[in-house]
């Protein structure tokens, strides 16, 4: 079996995503399941896109057990659409032939969701995305998955491999790197491809960015600084002024 | 001028109310264009989409059996809804939506296809777009214009800034549009528009096969039933200060304990006191969160809240934007201090 896991930084560079995390989880305790099944046949691949800082997100996967790291440049810094990156990963997962992709259910910085999706599509693979349990059924190579609705709702499916599941937060909890997955990290090796050698045509984003803004208050938003006391004092008189206590 | 389209969601057979508001959204839409063509006030900020205006909207109503349903959409708004008989669809999966919408679509030859930013929309939208070769825009909660179009705004980086997206021009864009956000236009139409019926069969999709929808109990009535709801998030640091949490909100009368999710996904506590769209939606006279940087699924589920205070270490959190009341400091020294008073 061959796992691959999209992973991006996070708000923080040095650190993967949030709900990339949940997403390598998945794919490692996988692993681990087979392992303790005695089937060594399965591997586990991470792939970000970004720049060479970006590296250190596939240096703290193979801490946590990922087998191979493959870093993708992009052909411009800075914003990079959704389809543009899906493109990307479609390009080098497409010859590859994974099992099971999985990616977080969102990206921290950029909050879309939409990557993992995408690059179901491009790859004609089926995908279900906000994923918070999954059963797998190596005999029969199908996997149960409950996807997260709204109202405490889950959507029971059943999903045949090869597939794309997108993994919500809390489905687990992800381990942190090992001493010894960390020593044996130095020696794995991170494929570097170039977006310019994949696609030598610009893949062509239909989506402009025109600026970035603060949001937009829709409360008075009063601060309240200074000594302690003080700020009790305020928020007592906020609650008596609008009858709250 | 190409038709907008709107997606109806469907779950369980029945229309989700943010039905409404992806058609309130397409009003908005076509009265911002109108602004533009006119030349007045190209802002178009404080525009209000002229009610009885349906004319170049469609809604498409995916389902087994949508004709009750279509009946219901056009009776309440007017506008044309395109019923699109799905043979055999038990429930929704991406596959056959993406598969029966990519098919139908081409044919409608829209300029904008609505579709909600909830866990549905957010399933099939992005493949969809894919499929039409269309821009994609995720999370919309602003729309307005410029003299050289539409421009849609989106939060990003936790919820601290929007970045603003143009689709390429001449792009069809298929654009998800978080909930709550433009105000529901639905009532009871004067003259109902028309009824398309449109029947299309799937024999692909098997690979994803719709079991069931589980219903997991909420057991969410204590926040509900609240005045006053003390919500922790990430800031409370550890485990152990939830009960300093706790004793500050017995210091209201009619009080209960709420957190943010990532408090439930740890496992500190339990589902029942989650606040936000995979939580609960709350409105309490007065909401104070503490240690929350307020993400935009918990500001859904807490924002119609009478008062909100939020007690939080940075004044650039995004919460600080939604909260009347903002105490910058860190939560447990205020908590302390505030509890020493009483």
């Amino acid at each position: 079996m061959k796992i691959l896991v999209c992973i991006k930084q996070g708000l923080d560079k040095e650190e993967i995503s949030r709900f990339d995390e949940f997403a390598l989880e998945e794919a490692l305790g996988l692993k681990d399941k087979f392992l303790e099944a005695g089937l060594t046949d399965i591997r586990v691949d991470v792939i970000t896109a970004g720049p060479t800082k970006a590296t250190a997100v596939i240096k703290r996967a193979f801490g946590m057990g990922a087998d191979r790291g493959i870093h993708i440049v992009p052909r411009d810094a800075g914003y990079s659409p959704a389809f543009v990156t899906a493109s990307n990963l479609a390009a080098v997962a497409g010859n590859n032939s994974y099992d099971l992709i999985l990616t977080g259910i969102m990206s921290q910085d950029m909050m879309e969701g939409q990557t993992g999706p995408m690059l179901a599509e491009l790859l004609g693979l089926p995908c279900v995305t906000a994923v918070v349990k999954n059963i797998f059924n190596d005999n029969t190579g199908i996997m149960q998955v409950e996807r997260e609705m709204e109202n405490g709702l889950r959507d029971c499916l059943e999903i045949c491999l090869p597939a794309l599941l997108t993994i919500q937060a809390g489905i687990n909890t992800p381990r942190y790197p090992s001493l010894s997955n960390m020593l044996a990290a130095g020696k794995k090796q991170i494929i570097t491809l170039a977006e310019k050698d994949l696609f030598p045509a610009p893949v062509k984003a239909k989506e402009l960015l025109v600026s970035v803004e603060y949001p937009e208050k829709t409360r008075a938003g009063q601060l309240i600084e200074g000594p302690l006391s003080d700020q009790v004092s305020q928020f007592k008189a906020f609650l008596r002024e609008k009858d709250l206590k | 001028m190409k038709p907008i389209l709107i997606i109806a969601e469907v779950i369980e057979n029945i229309i989700r109310p943010v039905t409404w508001e992806l058609i309130a959204a397409a009003r908005m839409i076509i009265a911002l264009n109108d602004k533009g063509l006119n030349g007045k006030d190209p802002d178009g900020k404080n525009s209000r989409a002229d009610k009885n205006d349906s004319q170049g909207i469609q809604v498409i109503v995916p389902a087994n059996d949508p004709m009750a349903l279509a009946e219901k959409i056009t009776s309440s708004t007017g506008i044309d809804v395109l019923a699109l008989k799905i043979k055999g669809l038990v429930s929704y999966t991406s596959q056959v939506y993406i598969e029966s919408l990519g098919r139908l679509i081409p044919e409608i030859n829209p300029s904008h296809i609505l579709v909600a930013n909830t866990s549905q929309g957010r399933d099939f939208a992005p493949g969809l777009a894919v499929r039409l070769k269309a821009a994609s825009i995720p999370g919309v909660t602003g729309i307005r214009r410029d003299n050289e179009g539409l421009l849609y705004s989106r939060p990003v980086l936790d919820n601290t800034r929007n970045m603003v997206i143009r689709p390429r021009p001449g792009c069809v864009v298929v654009l998800t549009l978080m909930p709550g956000v433009f105000l529901s236009s639905a009532g009871k139409a004067e003259h109902p528009g028309s009824i398309t019926i449109k029947e299309i069969s799937i024999d692909s999709g098997s690979e994803v096969v719709h079991k069931e929808i589980l219903k997991k109990h909420r057991g969410d009535q204590a926040l509900k039933a609240a005045q006053v709801i003390v919500a922790a998030g990430r800031g409370i640091q550890e485990k152990e200060n939830l009960e300093l949490i706790s004793r500050f909100a017995k210091c209201f009368s009619n009080s209960a304990l709420g957190v943010s999710r990532p408090l439930v996904d740890t496992g500190w506590i339990g589902y029942a006191h989650q606040v936000g769209i995979t939580g609960a939606n709350v409105a309490p006279r007065l909401y104070i969160a503490c240690g929350i940087s307020g993400s935009s699924q918990h500001l859904a589920g807490m924002k119609d809240s009478d008062w909100v205070v939020s007690i939080n270490r940075n004044p650039e959190a995004p919460i600080c934007c939604h909260a009347d009341l903002c105490i910058v400091g860190d939560v447990l020294s205020f908590i302390h201090a505030f509890l020493e008073s009483e």
